[in-house]
């Protein structure tokens, strides 16, 4: 019992990398935050507060899929940002919901292709991307601005039975990971890609009659689904379309990963440490916002612990 | 496809850096669009503005020689220029100036080196943090307002001329050659050249991987730190914004000028008219009336080409 609550604390002989310390991390954040501030133990609070992780949380459960298979998705803010914006072009909600997720995927075929096919590295065929997207996304919108389908409003701003529709997003968000991740056979491949991947022998999965090449290009169409699920998710809770919301997104994502313990060298981590990495980050934003942190401070401060949640993790890999 | 990569002209023609040829469609371009636009004044001004990319182009090729990246010179440019522009050293000379630039990216490439050859944290990662670390720190510092100006001194030496060729054209050439010079003629360029091949080759054949890295990445920080010089005088102000898309430009000159993590055979020369070439693209993309966003998918789609340009060469047998 105690034997096994330190290796979950430590990280030891699991596949699903160390997400007992971050939970930890939350459970003191929210400790703390209860004893100090009195507004933080609210109800309202804490649905706010799950309405404000929750782009976080699906873009980073994209960005989680990239990184088991030991990838990186940097145009994770920049598809969150393209979203809203296709979502505000004033057409009707039939027409422009599929569109997003047809675009998303799209960019994320892209990658796939450029990093299999084309053997770019991921971090470069992603910046790239970013910047494409980036781009079209300044042209379809140069400043914030039009109106996002009401249906989209009313499913991020309802209620049901007294708890708001961010809640279920958030339920059905995580229970289509699960099921993607640990009940289908793709989840089982990512892992053994990853894994292959993080101890260095490449062809290790495809030596076991995994399609290697195909599921890599699925994974980055998955991630920027899981982009575009998070662009929805904002574009009805700003009411609008904005080129810059996804600003940093990529690098909130990697962090939140990193923090639940996943090791970006691939194959090891897992779903709900990603979750708690993203609630620690949404906590500690929620925090310094009640402590009065200034703006700047706060993305310096996310930068740091960026740096050190990767400077702990162990990897042989010299570089990129 | 596999047949005609397989023919040998072709895979010759794929050896050249993309940047030769890059340089030469947007010469051919200009010259067909705005030929009054190319004689030796113009270009000067156009090319000078591109100095302090085509600088930290020197130190970002050297890590990618290695195998890594740099994508902190944001950070090191703002944070110089906050220096020089916040007026905390009133009264304090160039060379007062230069030294601490000097000393402020030799200590953020060090960190950087150590923390990507003796620690092994992803270089993208290490980097980018220690960029949004810095970047954060001047905004707060600064409040988000730009600073104030920089000594008159910065702003005249930037408009010099040698011979009718700006001077920082010119110190961006000599700094290249010496850049040239330590890459092809020093036991460090053969470590650098070694550790990007295959490092654990280059480890079992004693050379020094971790110490190359380290070092890689410390003259990364200083030619960032020579770069943040030479941008700061150039626009004469202080600034919040300055610099931030340079790491992203400069890893798409290096990529364009044939450098991609590890080999090379453009060297230090194919770089540089990668640089060479943003400088022409935004003179066409200008005469053309493209602005912001076209520039950005402009360099998205140079960066992906590049790459896949590699990418092919690399497959071929």
């Amino acid at each position: 019992m105690v034997r096994s609550l330190f290796n979950i604390l430590s990280g030891r002989n699991t596949r699903q990398g160390l997400w007992g310390l971050p939970l930890l991390v939350a459970l003191l954040i929210s400790l703390w935050l209860t004893v100090e501030t009195t507004q933080f133990a609210t109800a309202e609070n804490l649905f706010n507060l799950v309405a404000q992780a929750m782009p976080l949380i699906i873009a980073a459960i994209g960005q989680l899929v990239v990184v088991l298979i030991g990838g990186l998705d940097l145009s994770v803010g920049s598809v969150i940002s393209f979203t809203t914006a296709v979502l505000a072009l004033d057409q009707p909600a039939i027409v422009l919901i599929p569109a997003v997720f047809l675009l998303a995927a799209f960019i994320g075929l892209i990658n796939g292709l450029a990093i299999t096919r084309f053997n770019v590295h991921p971090i470069i065929a992603t910046l790239s991307t970013q910047y494409i997207v980036l781009g079209i996304t300044r042209i379809l919108r140069p400043v914030s601005g039009g109106t996002v389908p009401e249906i989209v409003i009313d499913a991020v701003s309802g209620s049901f039975l007294g708890i708001p529709y961010p809640v279920f997003w958030g339920i059905v968000v995580i229970l289509a990971a699960w099921k993607l991740l640990y009940g289908s056979r793709y989840g089982l491949h990512l892992f053994a890609i990853g894994g292959g991947i993080a101890s260095g022998a490449e062809s290790a999965a495809r030596n076991f009659g995994v399609s290697d090449r195909r599921n890599i290009i699925l994974a980055y169409v998955v991630c920027s689904c899981f982009a575009a699920v998070a662009g929805v998710f904002l574009a009805g809770r700003i009411v609008s379309g904005d080129p810059n919301v996804g600003l940093l997104f990529e690098l909130d994502t990697v962090t939140a990963v990193a923090l639940g313990g996943t090791q970006l060298s691939g194959g090891i981590g897992g779903l709900h440490g990603t979750v708690i990495g993203a609630l620690v980050m949404a906590l500690l934003a929620n925090g310094m916002n009640l402590a009065n942190v200034s703006p700047f401070v706060q993305t310096a401060i996310k930068g740091g612990i960026l740096l050190a949640v990767v400077g702990l993790q162990s990897r042989k890999k010299m570089g990129l | 496809m596999a047949a005609v990569l397989a023919n040998p002209i072709t895979r010759r023609l794929l050896r050249i850096p993309p940047s030769y040829f890059v340089f030469l469609v947007l010469l051919a371009t200009l010259w067909i669009a705005r030929p009054n636009m190319l004689n030796l004044n113009i270009m000067g001004i156009f090319i000078r503005q591109i100095v302090p990319l085509g600088i930290l182009v020197l130190g970002q090729l050297v890590v990618m020689r290695v195998k890594s990246i740099d994508l902190s010179g944001g950070g090191i440019i703002l944070l110089i220029n906050y220096f020089i522009s916040s007026g905390s050293f009133p009264g304090a000379s160039l060379p007062f100036f230069v030294m601490l630039a000097l000393a402020t990216g030799l200590v953020i490439g060090l960190f950087n080196g150590f923390m990507i050859g003796v620690r092994r944290v992803s270089a993208v990662i290490v980097t980018l943090a220690v960029s949004i670390i810095l970047v954060g720190l001047v905004q707060f510092l600064s409040s988000g307002n730009p600073p104030g100006d920089v000594p008159k001194l910065f702003n005249d030496l930037y408009n010099t001329k040698f011979l009718s060729v700006p001077t920082p054209v010119l110190f961006w050439v000599l700094l290249t050659a010496l850049v040239w010079l330590l890459l092809s003629r020093t036991v460090f360029g053969r470590y650098v050249a070694s550790v990007g091949e295959n490092a654990e080759a280059a480890h079992f054949s004693g050379v020094p991987v971790q110490r190359t890295v380290i070092l890689a990445h410390t003259l990364a920080g200083l030619i960032a730190a020579i770069a943040a010089l030479v941008q700061t005088g150039s626009i004469a102000v202080g600034s919040v914004r300055v610099g931030l898309d340079l790491p992203i430009l400069a890893v798409a000159a290096t990529i364009l000028g044939g450098v991609v993590f590890g080999r090379g055979d453009g060297g230090v020369w194919g770089p540089f008219f990668g640089a060479l070439c943003f400088a022409l693209l935004f003179v066409v993309m200008t005469v053309l009336g493209i602005d912001e966003p076209g520039k950005l998918i402009a360099q998205g789609v140079i960066i992906l080409g590049a790459a896949i340009f590699y990418g092919v060469r690399v497959r071929t047998p």
